[in-house]
């Protein structure tokens, strides 16, 4: 399968992604200031003292811009990992167990998928009020029937092996064998998943505060999404340059995602 | 395929529907019961007394336990039966069906554009794989995939709708007018236009990156190699023949993904206000009204596995080796 | 136009032919202009959700009300000081200095399917929707009415237990539609035939209603008022979201926003064509202020140099002018200036001064820990009300109180504070209404101190205050009522019970080709008409 230098891709995606993080930390010692203080006059145009301009409460754009990548990476990544979890687990017993627990967790695997993930999130959020750890355990708790599916598949491709037979033979437990050996086979696909659901997390993330439920308390892309969608004319810098911060780093994930697998991440 | 393999697939699949239907029912059920928040303030009026709000909860039948409530439920969902929206004082299944075919409108004319625009930007560009269309179209595709659909969305009303004045810049119809036949028809899709383009951008990169692989895969494909030994022209090579090969993979694709991105408009409906389901469902959850929160998410639900099992099924026709697990 | 200037440079005689050709396509133009006022005349007007079930008697929301308060009419109307004026009533005696209330009723009114009008609607409105399924108006005169009598088809006596001086504030068509006793015959008042179908006595009569896209009304021919309404159709789209219904009107589609979007403001008054003009009452809620609410129950707040500092630290200017976009006035008490007689500036003020609120914090032995924190309260609020939320945050960190944010969606923020009553602080948009007993009292009276949405949230009792609202309630003239009203507002601005913020007064938007809009009343569109075409 020829695709597109794909090691370009991955080093990119994995050297933005670093490079983001840094400046996330570093940003934040270095920038003066609280995201949510008054920072100058309202609805100011980028230049001057405010790089990417000030919002409608005369909030500096740039300054939430930068606390909100270490903001929108942490929510990704633990969507991911939370998801990644849950999605090992299940895929993994499945795949090592019998043939009925591997039905049973099948069912419950596909019915995990029919659910309308977005629409439920939305629910749960606008139900229950939008904290982020309600954020990021929805979002993780709705995207891990990718992760077992392919984790499972994995599981399977191996039950087959001659050394895993082997192994057996000599008397070795069938989930340690299968586990310790389908996990670092598998850790590439893994990671690539989890890179790509990441890039998912923070769309959503962004999607709940555009509608106005994401959470107050923390300056993310999203509130400040969410802010820019009224000021959509007047002021085009409240709502490009966060909007460009998302779209890279989702950007980021996806290109990381692709190199690791070493093909296109969109093909079967 | 036997006839026993696609019984027992017809028969898993409608266990299937069956425990999704269940699962929705209590989920959503226990979900809305156990947040904060009484519907009947908002359904009653402000500036009430306790014995009037006692007297409206006695009228909605919000003063049984949530036992009792569940269980009527239950069995009317059974029959069919979704109850009365609060918010709308209308039958839900009415109210379902008022907003459903504006969700279908906007949902399936983006998979088409998607699916459409996609294949054909894919077998484009793996006819001249590496060149500058190719890479132009990459790069294009990742970031029309990363960016958010919401912003998108919002950069398009700006400069086509706010700037140029093209196109309406939301609603599905025209406020003014009230349109018969061809002139309404008209006004819908010059409506349709924007919010479709926006919901369909991400699918449509997803689309011609696969399609391009896999016509890429398929032009080394020994058979068609001695094809174009034999002299068949290029592109009677690309369009013809490895485009049949291609099918399946694009169809499983499309397949897979139809029923989310027809789920999935909710943020581009509230962003151009299009009174489709997706708009329905936040506010019938804002509003805590129970019949309709639970009865869309069946209703969609329901379709995720419909569609899942429609592509099933399509794919196993398609390619012979495939078997319906 | 690229051909008529070819036309032109070719020969002279062109240039004659040309220009004939373009006076037509001015004239056609300008014909196409008029056009948009051309027959039928329909206003256009945009509603922010479905409105429901018309059934106005039974409900208050600010969705239905907006349509059928064109399609109903009350005993009574309000003119701009709020004072009534005859509507379905044509004339009214008040007697025994305010315990009966006997009106005399039109005779030519008649119902949208022909039946005439009579008293027996008004009782019925009354004793079969009103009294039982109207939160307001059970609330208010169920206690207080003692009879409605009807001694003929066309005279109605209300006999209260005790005076009542605003009863006529209560009987216009936002607080009390009367609805046709015979239509509701054998039909449920929430969900019968009637509720879809709406039959009233209003300027417009339904036509249609399409869930989610919009709600047709048309001229009623037979009206009372010779003359009106001065369109022909009324047309409600629903439109959700502001920013969609704000594109709209700049592109013509629609003709009336009923609330703008502060952020759009300034672009639209500087926009050719619409005019942006302020309101105070209407369908949705009259007379509207937003107010903090302090939990007096949980200390620090429930000591007065504590809320005092918190009002002074507060940068109410400020927040009107960003968070508000300018769409009012700090407010200063209780009751809204827009409510004119009843409102008084003679109050203690609270300027803006974070240096007397750090004294008076430090007075109250609250000074600042190592870190600087005085102390920390959790203010639960709604979603939509985040900016607002911020912005508080952000002053009174400067004086050293902590705000922690807890938003949560409308209804969950409302349970918390008002039903649970877990707050430290909350927020709430308290309407005075047409007349202070009928939205100020509410808040601040300790009867009113329970589990029950937009009540005495913060828990305020002061035995004085209560029964100057009785006192103020049973007079009947506005100079002795505003004495009371008067005192209220300064026993209450020195104690501050809640934090006043703005006294709101929403600025709406309409395109200049009409005019009349009724903007203090529910009933707008009554006197609208094609600009410069009266009738």
């Amino acid at each position: 399968m020829k695709a597109v230098p794909t090691v370009f891709a991955a080093r990119s995606g994995a050297a933005a992604i670093v490079a983001m993080a840094v400046l996330a930390l570093v940003g934040r010692e270095f920038v003066n200031g609280d995201p949510f203080a008054v920072a100058g006059p309202a609805l100011a145009p980028p230049g001057g003292a405010h790089l990417f301009g000030t919002d409608d409460l005369g909030r500096d754009v740039f300054t939430g811009v930068i606390h909100g990548a270490a903001l929108s990476l942490i929510v990704g990544f633990s969507a991911a990992a939370l998801s990644a979890v849950i999605g090992l687990l299940v895929g993994g017993i499945a795949g090592a167990g019998e043939k009925r627990l591997d039905a049973a967790l099948m069912r419950v695997t596909e019915f995990a998928q029919a659910l309308p993930r977005f629409f439920l999130i939305v629910t749960l959020v606008s139900l229950f009020g939008g904290r982020l750890t309600l954020i990021v355990i929805a979002l993780g708790l709705t995207a891990w029937p990718a992760t077992a599916r392919l984790f499972r598949a994995q599981v399977l491709s191996l039950k087959s092996r001659e050394f895993v037979i082997a192994a057996r033979a000599a008397g070795a437990r069938d989930f340690t064998v299968l586990w310790r050996h389908a996990l670092p086979i598998a850790l590439p696909v893994l990671a690539a998943q989890m890179s790509f659901q990441a890039g998912g997390a923070i769309l959503g993330e962004a999607g709940l505060s555009f509608l106005g439920l994401g959470d107050p308390n923390v300056m993310s892309w999203g509130t400040q999404l969410g802010a820019a969608q009224f000021f959509v004319r007047e002021a085009w810098w409240m709502s490009v340059f966060p909007g460009l911060a998302v779209t890279l780093t989702v950007l980021a994930c996806n290109l990381l995602a692709e190199g690791v697998t070493h093909r296109d991440r969109f093909s079967r | 395929m036997t006839a026993l393999s696609i019984w027992r697939w017809v028969v898993r699949r409608l266990l299937l529907a069956f425990l999704v239907v269940c699962g929705m029912t209590i989920l959503t059920f226990v979900l809305i019961h156990a947040a904060p928040g009484d519907p009947i303030y908002v359904l009653a009026g402000d500036g009430g007394t306790p014995s009037y709000y006692a007297d409206m909860r006695a009228k909605y039948g919000l003063d049984r336990s949530v036992a009792d409530q569940f269980v009527r439920y239950a069995n009317a969902v059974g029959r069919a039966d979704f109850g009365y929206s609060f918010m709308y004082q209308a039958p839900v299944t009415r109210v379902l069906g008022q907003h459903a075919p504006a969700s279908l409108l906007l949902g399936v004319t983006a998979l088409l554009i998607a699916t459409v625009g996609g294949v054909g930007i894919g077998i484009l560009t793996a006819s001249r794989p590496h060149g500058v269309l190719d890479r132009v179209v990459r790069n294009v595709n990742v970031v029309a995939f990363s960016a958010p659909v919401f912003w998108t969305g919002q950069i398009l009303i700006i400069v086509v709708a706010v700037q140029l004045r093209l196109l309406p810049a939301g609603g599905i119809t025209s406020a003014r007018d009230d349109l018969t036949g061809i002139a309404f028809v008209v006004d819908v899709a010059r409506h349709l236009v924007l919010p479709a383009i926006t919901l369909a951008m991400p699918f449509m990169a997803v689309v011609s990156g696969v399609s391009r692989a896999a016509v890429v895969d398929a032009l080394s494909e020994p058979y068609i190699l001695a094809a174009s030994a034999r002299g068949v022209p290029r592109r009677v090579l690309i369009w013809k023949h490895a485009a049949a090969i291609a099918a399946v993979p694009i169809v499983a694709l499309v397949g897979e993904h139809a029923a989310s991105v027809v789920a999935g408009g909710a943020l581009t409906e509230a962003l151009f206000g299009w009174p489709g389901l997706g708009y329905l469902v936040l506010h019938a959850s804002l509003h805590r009204d129970y019949p309709l929160v639970t009865a869309s998410f069946i209703v969609i639900s329901s379709s995720v596995v419909l569609a899942n099992a429609v592509t099933d099924l399509l794919c196993a026709r398609l390619d012979p080796r495939i078997m319906l697990a | 136009m690229p051909i008529i200037e070819v036309w032109a440079t070719i020969r002279p005689v062109r240039a004659f032919n040309s220009a004939i050709l373009a006076t037509a396509l001015i004239v056609i133009a300008a014909c196409r202009q008029n056009r948009e006022i051309a027959q039928p005349v329909t206003l256009v007007v945009s509603l922010t959700g479905d409105p429901g079930p018309l059934n106005p008697a039974v409900t208050t929301s600010g969705n239905t009300h907006p349509v059928t308060d064109q399609i109903f009419n009350g005993l009574v109307g309000l003119d701009e000081s709020l004072q009534p004026v005859p509507e379905l009533a044509e004339s009214w005696r008040i007697e025994d200095s305010g315990r009966v209330y006997r009106f005399v009723l039109r005779k030519d009114v008649s119902w949208h399917d022909g039946r005439a009008f009579t008293s027996a609607d008004v009782k019925f409105t009354f004793e079969e929707a009103l009294l039982k399924y109207h939160s307001r108006t059970r609330a208010a005169l169920t206690d207080l009415v003692s009879a409605i009598e009807t001694p003929g088809p066309h005279e109605v006596v209300f006999r209260l237990k005790r005076p009542y001086g605003p009863l006529l504030q209560r009987l216009d068509v936002v607080e009390a539609s009367i609805i046709p006793k015979h239509a509701f015959v054998g039909e449920d008042l929430l969900s019968g035939a009637p509720t879809r179908r709406p039959i009233g006595t209003g300027p417009f009569k339904f036509v249609s209603y399409a869930p989610a896209d919009r709600v047709v009304l048309e001229k009623n021919a037979s009206y009372f008022r010779r003359g009106l309404p001065g369109v022909d159709r009324l047309v409600f789209r629903i439109m959700p979201n502001a920013a969609t219904s704000v594109a709209a009107l700049e592109q013509g589609e629609i003709d009336y926003v009923g609330s703008v979007a502060g952020p759009d403001l300034e672009r639209l008054r500087h926009t050719q064509g619409i005019a942006v003009v302020a309101g105070s009452g209407g369908s949705g809620g009259s007379i509207c202020q937003d107010v903090l609410i302090p939990n007096l129950s949980r200390p620090p707040l429930g000591d007065v140099r504590v809320r005092r500092a918190i009002m002074a630290a507060l940068d109410r200017p400020f927040v009107v002018d960003r968070v508000y976009f300018g769409q009012g006035r700090p407010a200063t008490g209780p009751i809204s200036h827009l409510l004119a007689w009843a409102y008084t500036p003679d109050v203690r003020q609270y300027p803006h001064d974070t240096a007397v609120a750090e004294r008076w914090l430090d007075e109250a032995g609250l000074r600042r820990a190592r870190g600087g924190e005085r102390f920390a309260v959790t203010f639960t609020h709604a979603n939509t009300q985040q900016r607002f939320a911020q912005a508080v945050r952000e002053q009174l960190k400067g004086v050293g109180v902590t705000v922690n944010l807890q938003t949560l969606d409308f209804n969950a923020a409302v349970d918390r504070v008002f039903v649970k009553k877990d707050f430290d602080l909350g927020m709430a948009s308290y309407c005075n209404g047409a007349d202070p007993d009928i939205g100020v009292r509410r808040v601040y009276v300790s009867s009113n101190i329970g589990p029950l949405p937009f009540s005495n949230g913060a828990g305020y009792h002061n035995d004085r205050v209560d029964r100057l609202f009785d006192e103020a309630a049973e007079l009947v003239d506005r100079e002795s009522r505003r004495a009371r009203y008067a005192q209220i507002q300064r026993i209450l601005a020195d104690e501050v019970p809640y934090f006043w913020i703005i006294d709101s007064e929403g600025l709406r938007a309409h395109r200049t080709a009409f005019e009349g809009f009724r903007l203090w009343t529910g009933a707008l569109a009554e006197t609208v008409h094609v600009t410069g075409q009266s009738r």
